[in-house]
């Protein structure tokens, strides 16, 4: 068998699969390498939304695979051998499988030295996920084969890979914004990452594991049948399978938002003062900590000053967030395209701007231009435009941060400082910074 | 006359009009019954042509290229020909839908992706053969809906079949792989397949 197996390989559609998804998953993966630089999660997830094109391709590798017979007009033939149908079909279905999952595997290790260095975070979920990704490229793979062979025509291949992208793509359109039903039935649905510490639920992957092994048998018994009746049949795996398939998933609205709360997890450095990065991140712990550090040195000359760094580990959707904790300030991670640390030398003027800016309790209140002025007294350099959070803040220069800044090293040291711990005793009650830093209260 | 018939026949041209009007009525039925907008969306568009462009490869490739050759028949104006008709075939199936009440278009949009498309699978037909020449514009194609928005001139040039109709970058890039494709196609024919493979 594993002979036959081996000459399948060499001689079916196999080895252009494997060429023609790797080329394709590659060129995706590289085009974009900051979706998936912060850890070993973000590729595996990153890799099943490429489904939406690797899917498409396999169905339409194992079209054409199917139609072999039908070009070399030998399906006659080979129907004369005494031997089953069902046991003819068993090394080209070994042979598509172990071609879309090869391919689908070497995609992901292309990925691999990108990330080896800096991604320290490996949970046992991200297996998970590579293999229902590498099960519905089987599934793929033997769905094709089933069409190709009952519609043996030369467009059956191309026009299935674009059914199947519609499929794909229109999904979540068709269940009427049900994310649960789209995920169960959609390997690739959801798995776009809004923060990095999003996963992949357990139970959403068993049942889009029922939904693919449906879809795989469906395809072996197309493939292997010659009757219309077990043809027929093959809606029972198919009702079964999506019937399977929701009532395992979870019926909750963020289905295909689930945090992964060991990476959010806090891991504090060593060493004094206390800088906390979360566990995804932690490989950049060497990256910020000295930097952190240094803030916390600069803000160490105000009087009641913030005595520890956390990672800001805030999810939007679903919302949540840290509990506020006196002395700590929160300080957003980013991780650029290599996986390290983006913009780097923001982390000092960024951790002594949180230190001046309101707590997320705060409904408003909060004031830019006041805890800018406020943080280049305290660092001692001119604003610049680029301290702005996530880069979207505009390069130009804010003129009120001028305008405060200037006032401040106008007053005796002692005086300046005095409002600048005005303006954080302010901005911890939720005040008006504004006024805390131009003296009007205290 | 008879030579022509003899050769539309040979070139499975019957059924692939019978298979492109089929997809086309297919699809237009689809984005009618699913959407109240008459304007059908780019991506079901590019889907479209693809698909036409496909079925249309089909027909670059004879039973027995080898025979044909011995002809004593100028090929490459025939050849040529045959791509524009095919071309023209495409767009006018696919702009035929203005007039009603699914449209599929802007026109500048299907002339553009139909001949670059058409461009590549020549090119395809003439290096892997006419059953296997619809394997880079689907691929490219594809990939391009999926990602459309990447940045840039280059950006543009890969994801060329997505741009909007007026888009220069992308206008070139499909120009290109048009004439490449005519030229090649009708200077060195289809790929001449193994013989067991010939016929379709």
């Amino acid at each position: 068998m594993t002979r036959i197996l081996g000459i399948e390989i060499r001689r079916s559609a196999a080895l252009g699969t494997v060429l023609v998804l790797l080329v394709a998953g590659a060129i995706l993966l590289y085009a974009a390498p900051q979706r998936w630089a912060a850890g070993w999660m973000a590729l595996a997830m990153v890799q099943r939304e490429y489904l939406v094109l690797l899917w498409p391709l396999a169905l339409a590798a194992g079209a054409y695979q199917a139609r072999r017979e039908h070009r070399t007009h030998v399906a006659e033939l080979f129907a004369s051998t005494a031997r089953p149908r069902a046991q003819r079909v068993i090394p080209v279905l070994g042979a598509m499988a172990i071609a879309s999952v090869t391919a689908y595997l070497l995609v992901i290790a292309i990925g691999l030295p990108w990330i080896v260095d800096t991604a320290d975070y490996l949970p046992a979920r991200v297996f998970l996920v590579v293999a229902v990704g590498a099960l519905a490229m089987i599934g793929g793979a033997w769905l094709g084969l089933a069409v190709g062979r009952l519609l043996p025509s030369v467009v059956t291949a191309p026009a299935l890979a674009v059914a199947g992208l519609g499929f794909l793509m229109l999904l979540p359109v068709a269940t009427k914004n049900r994310p649960w039903l789209t995920m169960a039935l959609s390997p690739m649905y959801g798995m776009g990452q809004y923060t990095d510490y999003q996963t992949v639920g357990v139970k959403a992957s068993l049942a889009q594991v029922i939904w693919l092994v449906a879809l795989a048998v469906v395809g072996v018994v197309l493939l292997a049948s010659g009757s219309w009746r077990s043809r027929v049949a093959t809606l029972l795996p198919v009702v079964l399978g999506v019937a399977l398939a929701v009532s395992v998933i979870p019926r909750d609205r963020f289905v295909a938002n689930q945090t992964d709360k060991v990476a959010q997890e806090l891991v504090c450095a060593d060493g004094t003062p206390r800088v906390c990065i979360s566990r995804i991140h932690a490989g950049l712990t060497p990256e910020i900590v000295p930097q952190a550090r240094q803030a916390l040195t600069t803000l160490a000359k105000l009087p009641d000053p913030p005595t520890a760094v956390h990672e800001d580990t805030t999810t939007y959707y679903p919302a949540w967030s840290p509990d506020p904790q006196p002395g700590v300030v929160l300080l957003d991670v980013h991780v650029d395209k290599y996986g390290h640390l983006a913009w780097p030398s923001r982390v000092v003027p960024d951790v002594v701007i949180a230190a001046m800016t309101p707590g997320r309790l705060c409904e408003d209140g909060s004031d830019y231009s006041a805890s800018r002025a406020a943080a280049a007294y305290v660092l001692g350099v001119e604003p610049a435009g680029d301290w702005g959070q996530w880069g979207v803040v505009s390069d130009e220069p804010d003129p009120d941060v001028g305008t405060f800044l200037t006032a401040l090293r106008k007053l005796p040291e002692q005086e300046a400082l005095a409002r600048v711990a005005a303006l954080r005793r302010a901005a911890a009650e939720c005040g008006d910074l504004r006024a805390a830093l131009t003296g009007r209260t205290r | 006359m008879r030579w022509l018939r003899l050769y539309l026949r040979s070139r499975h041209v019957p059924l692939a009009l019978t298979l492109g009007a089929g997809a086309m009525v297919l699809l237009w039925s689809l984005w009618s019954i699913s959407s109240n907008s008459p304007d059908a969306g780019a991506p079901m568009v590019i889907l479209t042509v693809l698909i036409l462009v496909a079925i249309a490869g089909i027909t670059l490739a004879g039973p027995d290229e080898a025979l044909e050759r011995t002809a004593a028949l100028p090929w490459w104006p025939r050849r040529a020909a045959h791509v524009l008709v095919a071309l023209a075939a495409v767009v006018v199936l696919v702009l035929v839908t203005l007039a009603t009440g699914a449209r599929f278009g802007p026109a500048m949009l299907v002339v553009r992706d139909a001949a670059g498309l058409l461009g590549l699978a020549a090119l395809g037909a003439a290096t892997l053969g006419a059953t296997r020449a619809w394997f880079a514009p689907l691929g490219w194609t594809l990939a391009a809906i999926v990602f459309p928005s990447v940045e840039g001139s280059a950006g543009e040039v890969v994801t060329w079949q997505t741009q909007v109709p007026g888009n220069g970058p992308a206008a070139v890039t499909a120009g290109t792989l048009a004439v490449a494709g005519l030229m090649v196609y009708a200077l060195s024919g289809p790929v001449r397949p193994a013989p067991a493979e010939a016929a379709l």
